[in-house]
């Protein structure tokens, strides 16, 4: 009941001292221009490509609210996790160690990691509300007569919330360890650059790096945001994020010396390491996006599904060969969650491809399946299905008529958005910090 | 009989030992006085007993039962909370730490609170935001109460104010341990007193136990007293 009661008042104390916070205020602030620029971007493309003013509408199949308004609108919320929500969530934990309240807090018996759960559901729940704007914009495509589709929208809200959790995670976590704010800061926007260095080296290098960068946040979201979940994914974010509050939890508690507090982090780490290496088999992916855009028409599916012998793939293209990229985009990462056993290796000298063009085998995709092998250049969907139907001894499946994404084209420009994104939303966000603030102190 | 003992507490930064081998004991109801020049250790030996620093060696004794649940802790140059009014403070120390509520008026009136409950501790001046601090320690349910300089910062009128008030809780049973660099300040209303020089313990008792230890039995005066014994 005590310890109850403890928490309830850290609730509450991280509550007023959420509402207390300028940057938290000013992340929400910013958020409603910020995705006001995708959204207002994105809908004048959108209506332009379906017509509007005259504007040739033949692409109108191609047309997914998901890639062509979500993506861009729901930007903002990547920028935000990236530049602003750390910062807050770097103070919310801070603060408390440079004003002295860390120290008062830890004699009041609720355990380190209570008060690290208490601050981190804040937190998200801070995060929740600055991502108010993108809902703004979703009733706004909605009131112009925009299609909505809850499980597009709720993998690309659900890859951002991750994304905030990691971050917070990792705000915490470097402000739990360092002495100072500003020296947290750093680290955590060090770590931040180092994954885009790993997303450009996996880019580059492919191999390791590219499975190691599958969990990097830009690469997490550009897959929710893309309709595609996948178990591994979900599980390991949930895992750095619970390894993160841990390490904050971990170093909160000053009167433990730093050396043991650094071999629980370690030995905490270890063990997350370890969970992480085996989440990173667990194979169950769902494709959400209503045009299946991460996956074969699903009769090929079955088809790919019945196939018994292992499927290897060499492929001769360099990293950097925009070729490597239409065939991973086209067929592999498609062919990866079908297959039961599949794999794919890269062959290449060199990271550009530009000076193996006259190599002897440069560009060519070498199957094998039971000791059959064939060899084709093709990098499209079709090829790369011909090829494995052709070497596995696959009947094609018949051309089954499936329920054909038609799109969804919306001829309507984003009328009354920019008052919106751009003056009511930051308007209403500063007299509400003024008032919020000043009630705060009552 | 002891609320609490501490034996051989030692503790280093690095290659400089700020606590050697100190040991010292709490009674139930009494005014201990911490007393010592700046850089003694004082708030460093306060911060080893209430747990937010890490000591070398040692032991706390507190009759079974865990120390944060026998003392509490007031650092000195502190403003937790900042954002938050000096009225929500002093809840939060009744609602957080299932502290004395019934206590909660007495202190407001005790340490002159009323005209500034609704500030904010980050804007209220050094004595103001060191009166709501020993009042806010004071709703503590801890029995034993540890406060770093309580009577840094306060003009004279305050300091007698203050030090009537920690008179008046140590009557109703609570224990008080209280840093005091000034000696003199000390003098005036501890009951018995710790002299931390160096690091270590110089000596423990009443003003006539401590002149015995120094080998004047009949000076009266602590400072002298202090002085022979460091």
């Amino acid at each position: 009941m005590r310890s109850r009661n403890a928490f309830l008042w850290l609730l509450n104390k991280e509550w007023r001292e959420l509402l207390a916070s300028r940057a938290w205020w000013l992340l929400v602030l910013l958020m409603g221009p910020l995705t006001g620029v995708g959204f207002i971007g994105a809908m004048q493309s959108y209506a332009e490509v379906s017509g509007f003013n005259g504007t040739s509408a033949g692409v109108g199949e191609a047309l997914s609210p998901l890639i062509g308004v979500w993506g861009p609108m729901f930007s903002a919320c990547e920028l935000g996790a990236v530049f602003l929500l750390p910062f807050a969530a770097i103070r919310m934990v801070g603060a408390d160690r440079q004003s002295g309240a860390l120290r008062l807090e830890l004699q009041g018996g609720v355990s380190p990691g209570l008060r690290i759960l208490a601050k981190a559901l804040l937190a998200l729940a801070g995060w929740m509300f600055a991502m108010l704007p993108a809902g703004i914009g979703i009733l706004l495509w909605s009131l112009y007569g925009g299609a909505l589709d809850g499980r597009e929208l709720a993998s690309v809200i659900g890859g951002h919330v991750l994304n905030a959790g990691l971050t917070i995670a990792l705000g915490f976590s470097a402000a739990a360890v360092t002495e100072h704010p500003s020296t947290a800061a750093i680290a955590t926007l060090g770590i931040t650059v180092g994954t885009w260095i790993l997303n450009f080296l996996a880019a580059l290098q492919g191999g390791v790096w590219e499975r190691v960068a599958a969990y990097t946040p830009a690469v997490v979201v550009s897959d929710f945001s893309h309709g595609l979940i996948q178990l591994r994914t979900v599980l390991v974010e949930v895992l750095l994020i619970l390894a993160g509050l841990g390490v904050a939890a971990i170093w909160q508690r000053l009167g433990v010396g730093v050396r043991r507090r650094g071999m629980e982090s370690a030995m905490l780490l270890a063990g997350v390491s370890a969970m992480v290496f085996a989440c990173s088999f667990v194979r169950a992916t769902w494709d959400v996006s209503e045009n299946r855009g991460n996956s074969f028409p699903a009769a090929d599916e079955r088809a790919l599904r019945g196939l018994e012998a292992p499927l290897t793939i060499v492929v001769h293209l360099a990293a950097e060969d925009p070729r490597r990229a239409d065939l991973e985009r086209n067929a592999l990462s498609k062919l990866r969650r079908v297959v039961p056993r599949l794999e794919v290796r890269y062959v290449s000298s060199t990271g550009i491809g530009m000076f193996e063009q006259t190599r002897e085998g440069y560009g060519e995709i070498q199957y094998s399946i039971g000791g059959r092998t064939s060899t084709s250049r093709m990098t499209t969907a079709e090829g790369v299905l011909e090829s494995i139907y052709t070497l596995g001894g696959v009947t094609v499946p018949a051309d089954v008529r499936e329920t054909v994404f038609r799109g969804h084209p919306l001829a309507v420009p984003p009328r009354g958005a920019p008052a919106i994104f751009y003056g009511v939303w930051p308007g209403a966000i500063l007299v509400l910090a003024i008032v919020v603030r000043r009630r705060n102190r009552g | 009989m002891p609320l609490l003992r501490v034996n051989g507490l030692s503790k280093k930064f690095g290659k400089i030992a700020a606590l050697t081998d100190v040991g010292l004991e709490i009674r139930e109801g009494e005014i201990l006085g911490l007393i010592g020049p700046n850089g003694a250790g004082k708030s460093t030996l306060f911060e080893c007993l209430a747990g937010v620093l890490p000591f070398d060696s040692g032991a706390i004794l507190s009759g079974g039962v865990a120390t944060n649940e026998v003392l509490f802790y007031m650092p000195d140059g502190i403003a937790p909370w900042p954002d938050q009014s000096v009225s929500w403070m002093l809840d939060f120390v009744i609602g957080y730490f299932g502290g004395r509520s019934a206590m909660r008026d007495e202190v407001i009136r005790q340490f002159d609170l009323s005209g500034f409950l609704r500030q904010r501790i980050g804007t209220l001046s050094k004595g103001q935001r060191k009166r709501a601090l020993i009042a806010a320690g004071l709703l503590a349910p801890q029995s034993v109460l540890l406060i770093d300089e309580p009577l840094d910062g306060l003009d004279l009128r305050q300091m007698r104010d203050i030090a009537a008030a920690l008179r008046w809780h140590a009557d109703q049973g609570r224990t008080l341990f209280l840093s005091i660099h000034q000696i003199s300040d000390a003098a005036r209303f501890c009951d018995r007193f710790v002299l931390l020089s160096g690091g270590r313990i110089r000596g423990e008792g009443t003003i006539p136990q401590l002149a015995e230890l120094a080998g004047n039995a009949a000076e009266r005066n602590l400072e002298e007293v202090f002085l022979a014994l460091t």
